[in-house]
């Protein structure tokens, strides 16, 4: 497979991902308990995405040691828990990881 | 049929709201996007070829494995299934917005799933109770306007100057950070807390399975653990 065809069948794949129960349309209706099942796919999903990658499971800043990237993310989730505020999470979290950088940790 | 893209006239108020509650979670893409965009030109594929994948996939991580896998020089259809596994989170996203979008004429469905990535999903998501359609249509397309805009910049500015910014400030771990302040923000409920501590623990330990699959059938059981959840407790009210 030619670099474009790669590069346009995968396009292709990941578009039908997003927009598949999209397209659907109201003529295809899920059944009441799904539906209200799927209000907890943000949770599911995002501490899917989240914990593993505070772990370092998934490579991102894989250079960095567990314990302060674990330090990290736990202040900044506590904040983000009492300011309900995910910029602060960030914030917090990145001032944590660079003040445990510079301090050698 | 022309009635469909008439009753839903342009909502600048709307539209620019969309822009506004997308800023936050723009920001951090950015680091994500020079990454993205360096290893664009690691790969033995043009940079216009690079590029369009932010066109095209548009989408960060996958777009990662696609191109590290290009630089390996894995074979086209592999790279395709890697993509949309690692996309595959998306078709739950989807499902879940199916509903909430009912009556949405199906121009909206196609530019709107197009569009509908993590933050994008995060956001729109997070009402508890709906807004009128129109609302929902152009703030949903305010957002994705902005994450669409912000990506392309971002992924360019990394194929121009590459990796500019020193990796020790290790920026792109603002991204687990997001996405953990994302879970905190999307856990109303104790089914909710539920639904989090079993997706991030299934996903966990399946971290063996190629990518995607652990998180597919992380939020799988977790939507499953959150709903068993929610009987318990809507039992545990009827009871007297």
């Amino acid at each position: 497979m030619s670099v474009w065809l790669t590069i346009i069948v995968a396009g292709i794949a990941t578009y039908l991902t997003r927009a598949s129960f999209l397209l659907l349309g109201d003529r295809v209706t899920l059944p009441a308990t799904v539906q209200r099942a799927l209000r907890y796919v943000a949770p599911a999903a995002f501490a899917g995405i989240a914990i593993p990658a505070a772990l370092g499971s998934d490579g991102i800043g894989g250079s960095i040691p567990p314990d302060a990237r674990i330090l990290a993310v736990a202040l900044g989730i506590l904040v983000a828990w009492r300011t309900k505020s995910v910029v602060a999470c960030m914030a917090v979290g990145m001032v944590t990881l660079w003040f445990l950088q510079s301090v050698g940790l | 049929m022309e009635e469909s893209s008439s009753s839903y006239p342009f909502d600048r108020a709307a539209f620019l709201q969309g822009i506004r509650d997308g800023i936050p979670l723009a920001i951090p893409a950015f680091p994500f996007g020079l990454v993205v965009g360096f290893a664009a030109t690691q790969a033995p594929i043009s940079a216009l070829a690079g590029w369009s994948t932010s066109q095209i996939i548009f989408a960060g991580s996958a777009q990662l494995v696609a191109l590290e896998l290009f630089a390996a020089g894995t074979a086209g259809w592999l790279i395709v299934a890697a993509v949309f596994m690692i996309n595959s989170r998306h078709l739950m996203y989807s499902a879940a917005m199916k509903s909430r979008i009912e009556g949405a004429p199906l121009w909206f469905r196609v530019i709107g799933g197009y569009v509908l990535m993590d933050q994008l999903f995060a956001i729109q998501d997070a009402w508890t109770e709906d807004p009128p359609l129109r609302f929902r249509i152009w703030h949903w397309l305010g957002c994705g306007a902005l994450f669409w805009s912000q990506w392309q910049v971002g992924v360019l500015l990394g194929l121009s100057f590459g990796d500019a910014i020193p990796e020790s400030w290790e920026l792109t771990f603002v991204i687990p950070l997001m996405f953990g302040g994302l879970m905190i923000l999307s856990i109303r409920n104790r089914p909710g807390l539920v639904a989090a501590v079993v997706g991030g623990t299934v996903t966990i330990a399946l971290r063996g399975l190629p990518a995607g699959w652990g998180l597919l059938i992380g939020i799988i059981a977790g939507v499953t653990a959150g709903a068993i959840a929610e009987g318990r407790v809507s039992d545990k009210e009827a009871t007297p």
